[in-house]
């Protein structure tokens, strides 16, 4: 028979004016195994827990139920006492009648209140009789860390990680880290160029003992949970021995081949067919693009082979499969903009000089195509009037995207202003719907655009872009003086959506993390937990997650790299014992609990004979990987599976109490 | 009670982090609702059991509320999905045996949902008061 | 092949040549329009309250006879087709409109019928390649614009036979013919429509615009497949002369009229003198006639 000790807290009059705790207590003897109770003014003061301990011992109890507040306030503090007395915390329960009952029925008569506590009480007692004494798990724990992707979010995630000691692997898909940051000319609001901040960053992690930077990779396949995962890389054969390679460039001086930039944006911009995205690449070890190189297409040329001083050409290469095991992933795979061909309107892809903001950049920097003069694509004049559209398919829920790309705003004033400083004659106009800065010194550097920069606002849409003599013409509303609006413009710079990364789908699918319905990856709390997956172990950085500027996404890459710290800081991983659990010997292997379960918990484990043949399969849960839903349980048939923590035995024995 | 007649008894099934919370809050704001309703706490709704709901009726409930979170804020990422789609069936096996749907509730109340909580246990109550004591189903099982 | 044909009001009346021209046209194509054994007035205007459906039930009453008569139904004029295709387009969505329209107007339409504006007929059913074989007389050297108006590609996602921000299906078509095709900016913008009982004005500054950027890209004439817009149109060439000295006036006439004439009908018998600005003379000059 049990020994079960029960608390009726008063909680000074919050529980006491509405229910006579002395009566409750008193019903609560009547039960079988009930061998103490007592009620009491404040079981949660250090007096209260005192008397706990000391009745636990003295009357060698084994099991608690404290009627008091919600759980979710002193499940914990009761658990703990329960502890230091020597009694398993989970043979501890709380019943909820206060929250529950005593401020909710105000009945001053105590005779709601009283009858309703004495059955919520009677109903924890039962089901404090099916508990078992659980333990906490300890899960070892690989201390080191993936970071997927190599844009500044990326970059600085993994800089932060490293710094404090621990071991980084930083997978990249193009040949160079540095990502969206490095295409860009200046940045918001401190003007202060893109490159110059971004590349001390790129050697420093390139150079940094604790990261191992691998580029032209992707990451085909992630298994395990937090602690323990084993993740598939795929490295891509660059055609180039890395160890041997100099950097030299005269491959690329040499090459006589040529092909369309990426990192350029805009067709017609080429590079060699063997080459690095941009001159401050990191790692300055070219790639050769074999989709467009003759020596894999046609087997002819070879120059590169032959100029390269170490002999680091080597056309043989094969892509390399290699695994790791990591304790933490952090997720920081970057945006693409939205392709804005279908925006018939705006005439992109069919008029030359209309361009995407992202092309703009590259117009606007040092390093791009035209070493910084702003001059449009079609005969290389130099723009005198250049119109900026907004919200190119952001906050358009019929032909785009319902969200704001947050960004536009203020990149489109920024652009006015790198276009005012180059052509000092020139007239800048921007289309938009509503100015959305802010952000520390944005709407001030807005304003900067407007009040002294020149840079004229209208408030309304663009109906319609077409060439007429070797202008742009752009006609559009001007809502807020009522009129219509037709500029003659020289160039269109349309300011496009953020969209998630081609595959980002697949790649969460890989990764068992949930995403939302354009492909953003899903946060574990909107606010509390910004940086955290729902699956344990994987964080988010960058705009992997939703539009933002290059603040946020470092100050995200900060915030992932201290969750994975702060992981790897412990020991080992310290689990609640809440757990599913399969009974092997019931289980039918008909494999609901595997597809139910949202954290790819469920694990289809062989049980073999003593000839090491498969006898059957069973279900197995991955205590790592397991956060104690229950789905699994509801959705087995034959049983087989429960719930540590609330077992069936449990919660039917409080519903048997109903009565 | 019983001088003042029969009160319906209701038995509600929720979920750990929104509609639990949300009970909370109502006592916290000090919301005031009808007394008649057991809340049985568990993780999440797709822990639930449809044997639950059998087993409340058969120990003298006479009407269950089964809530969770919102679609889309489950804490599990999807336990209310599976709740719902389990919900969906078994509501239809249940009006199949002729059991009067006004005795089964489901709802989503979030974590700071608590005037929806009270005026929910309110109307619950209401609804299981109209459908009467659940006699019948009792003396199947004596 | 026999598809079903709802002609509409306009095309017995001030419309015949359009009626005409396509029906001997595509009958050169292998393609027989079969005009609805019963039919009535398409209700002209697409009304555009969402909670009465009384409003849909002249289209409903056409696209029921329709398919009794056939699986697809196809119309000429703009307008037809717009109210057709959104009648059908909401009744295949509103499953208790069908059938308050079906109570009202005593019929058992089902939602089977595929509306078709006759561009699509050709596109899809016959295909322009097929066009452009049948073509005995090119019409080199003829620079047209087409004009879409509005009500061939919006609302998108209900009628668009195109896509309605940059259209081809016009272009396509004619290149077909052998037309040298003029593409000019206000292909796609509005008329002015049926402002023309009592804005003249409006329609005139409106229209105006479409003309003028269609000359300024070198057109000879304009054709359309809506007798509004023609007819807009046409009336807002003399005050565009006024206003524009450089504008020369030029026939607005229908697609149809062209394809005709490609396809080797009789020339004066695709021209009725119906048109404000006769074709004839530029074609005669053209060799085509």
């Amino acid at each position: 028979m049990a020994r079960i000790g029960v608390f009726v807290c008063q909680c000074g009059n919050n529980i006491a004016s509405t229910v006579d705790t002395q009566k409750v207590a008193e019903e609560m003897k009547k039960i079988p195994g009930v061998v103490y109770t007592q009620d009491y003014k404040f079981m949660c003061s250090a007096v209260g827990q005192e008397l706990l301990k000391k009745v636990v011992k003295e009357h060698r109890l084994d099991g608690i139920v404290v009627a008091a507040c919600s759980p979710h306030m002193h499940e914990k503090t009761f658990r703990k006492a329960c502890e230091a007395a020597g009694l398993n915390p989970y043979r501890c329960e709380i019943a909820n009648i206060r929250e529950q009952c005593s401020w909710v029925h105000h009945d001053k008569t105590k005779k709601t209140g009283t009858l309703k506590s004495t059955d919520l009480t009677r109903m924890t007692i039962e089901r404090l009789k099916k508990n078992k004494p659980l333990k906490t798990i300890n899960i070892p724990l690989k201390k080191k860390a993936l970071v997927i992707g190599g844009g500044i979010a990326g970059i600085q995630a993994a800089l932060d990680i490293a710094e404090s000691g621990y071991e980084v692997i930083l997978v990249e898909k193009e040949p160079s880290i540095g990502g969206h940051m490095a295409q860009l000319s200046e940045t918001f609001p401190t003007m202060d160029c893109s490159q110059c901040i971004l590349t001390p960053k790129m050697v420093e992690l390139s150079m940094h003992e604790k990261v191992r930077l691998l580029t032209y990779s992707e990451v085909e396949k992630v298994e395990g949970y937090i602690g323990n995962f084993r993740v598939q890389i795929r490295k891509k054969a660059k055609s180039v021995i890395e160890d041997l390679c100099t950097g030299c460039g005269e491959c690329i001086e040499k090459c006589p081949f040529k092909a369309d930039s990426e990192f350029e944006v805009m067709k017609g911009h080429k590079r060699k067919v063997i080459y690095v995205p941009f001159p401050q690449a990191v790692p300055n070890i070219p790639v050769i693009d074999r989709e467009h190189c003759p020596k894999f297409l046609k087997d002819k040329c070879g120059i590169c082979a032959k100029v390269c001083g170490p002999k680091a050409i080597d056309y043989s290469q094969q892509d390399e499969i290699i695994t790791e095991e990591v304790g933490a992933i952090v997720v920081a795979t970057g945006y693409d903009l939205m392709p804005v061909e279908s925006f018939g309107e705006y005439g992109y892809g069919r008029i030359k000089d209309v361009v995407s903001g992202l092309y703009f950049e590259r117009l606007a920097s040092a390093s791009g195509p035209t070493g910084g003069e702003i001059r449009r694509p079609s005969d290389g004049k130099v723009p005198e009037t250049v119109v900026f559209i907004q919200c190119v398919g952001s906050r358009d829920p019929k032909r785009g995207v319902p969200y704001c790309s947050k960004i536009c705003c203020m990149y489109s004033a920024k652009h006015t202003m790198l276009y005012k400083h180059k052509v000092h004659h020139g007239q800048a106009y921007v289309f938009y719907m509503d100015i959305r800065s802010g952000g520390k010194r944005y709407d001030e550097f807005v304003r900067r655009a407007i009040e002294e920069e020149g840079a004229v606002y209208l408030r309304g849409r663009v109906s319609s872009v077409y060439e007429r003599d070797g202008k742009v013409i752009v006609e559009g509303a001007d809502t807020l003086s009522g009129t219509q609006v037709e500029i003659e413009a020289d160039m269109v710079v349309l300011a496009t959506a953020i969209v998630p990364r081609k595959g980002a789908k697949e790649l969460a699918q890989r990764l068992g993390i949930s995403y939302d319905t354009y492909g953003f990856y899903n946060e574990s709390h909107p606010k509390l937990r910004p940086v955290e997956t729902n699956t344990a172990g994987i964080f988010l950085a960058g705009t992997c997650q939703g539009p933002m500027d290059i603040p946020d996404s470092v100050a995200q890459g900060s915030a992932a790299a201290s969750k994975v710290i702060s992981l790897f800081s412990r020991e080992d991983l310290v689990r609640e014992p809440i757990l599913a659990e399969v009974d092997e010997r019931v289980c039918n292997a008909c494999w609901d609990c595997y597809y139910a379960c949202p954290y790819s918990a469920i694990e289809q484990h062989p049980l073999k004979g003593r000839d090491g043949s498969i006898v059957r399969w069973v279900a197995r849960v991955n205590e790592g990987a397991c956060q104690g839903c229950g789905v699994c349980v509801a959705a087995c048939r034959s049983k087989a599976i429960d719930l540590k923590g609330y077992t069936d035995e449990q919660v039917y024995a409080a519903i048997n109490a109903l009565v | 009670m019983e001088e003042k007649g029969w009160e319906p008894r209701i038995v509600a099934f929720v979920c750990n982090w929104c509609t639990y919370a949300g009970a909370d809050l109502a006592g916290t704001s000090r919301l005031e609702y009808r007394p008649e309703v057991r809340i049985i706490k568990l993780p999440c709704t797709g822990r639930i059991d449809p044997l639950f709901i059998i087993k409340a009726f058969e120990k003298g409930a006479d009407g269950v509320l089964v809530s969770g979170c919102h679609p889309g804020d489950c804490h599990y990422t999807s336990g209310n999905y599976h709740a719902r789609r389990r919900w969906i069936v078994f509501r239809e096996l249940l009006k199949f045996a002729g059991i009067d749907l006004r005795r089964v509730h489901f709802s989503w109340v979030s974590a700071s949902e608590a005037l929806k909580w009270r005026d929910l246990i309110n109307e619950v109550i209401e609804t299981v008061r109209s459908a009467g004591p659940f006699e019948a189903y009792r003396r199947l099982n004596p | 092949m026999e598809i079903p044909y709802y002609p509409g009001c306009t095309l017995n009346t001030v419309a015949r040549d359009f009626d005409l021209s396509t029906r001997r046209s595509l009958k050169r194509l292998g393609i027989e329009l079969k005009e609805l054994s019963q039919w009535n007035c398409c209700g002209a205007v697409f009304p555009l309250t969402p909670d009465n459906v009384m409003g849909l039930s002249a289209p409903a009453r056409v696209l029921n006879r329709a398919e009794k008569e056939g699986d697809k139904v196809t119309t000429l004029c703009s307008f037809c087709y717009n109210v057709l295709k959104r009648t059908d387009y909401r009744l295949k969505r509103d499953r208790e409109g069908l059938e308050i329209i079906n109570d009202f107007n005593e019929g058992d339409y089902r939602g089977k019928v595929r509306v078709l504006h006759i561009l699509e007929v050709l596109k899809e059913l016959v295909g322009f390649k097929e066009v452009k074989e049948k073509v005995s007389r090119p019409l080199k050297g003829v620079k047209v614009a087409p004009y879409y108006g509005c009500m061939l590609l919006r609302p998108a996602e209900e009628v668009g036979i195109d896509d309605h921000e940059s259209p081809t299906i016009f272009e396509d078509f004619l290149a077909s013919l052998g037309c040298d095709v003029v593409t000019y900016p206000k292909r796609i913008d509005c008329c002015g429509a049926h402002m023309a009982m009592g804005r003249e004005d409006m329609v005139s500054e409106m229209s105006g615009r479409i003309l003028l950027s269609a000359h300024e890209g070198g057109a000879e004439m304009v054709v359309t497949s809506c007798p509004l817009c023609l007819y807009n149109l046409e009336r807002s060439e003399a005050p565009l002369m006024k206003r524009e000295p450089g504008f020369k006036a030029m026939p607005v006439l229908y697609f149809s009229q062209l394809l005709g004439l490609a396809l080797g009908e009789d020339g004066d018998g695709l021209f009725s003198g119906k048109n404000l600005y006769d074709p004839r003379p530029l074609l005669r000059d053209k060799g085509l006639l």
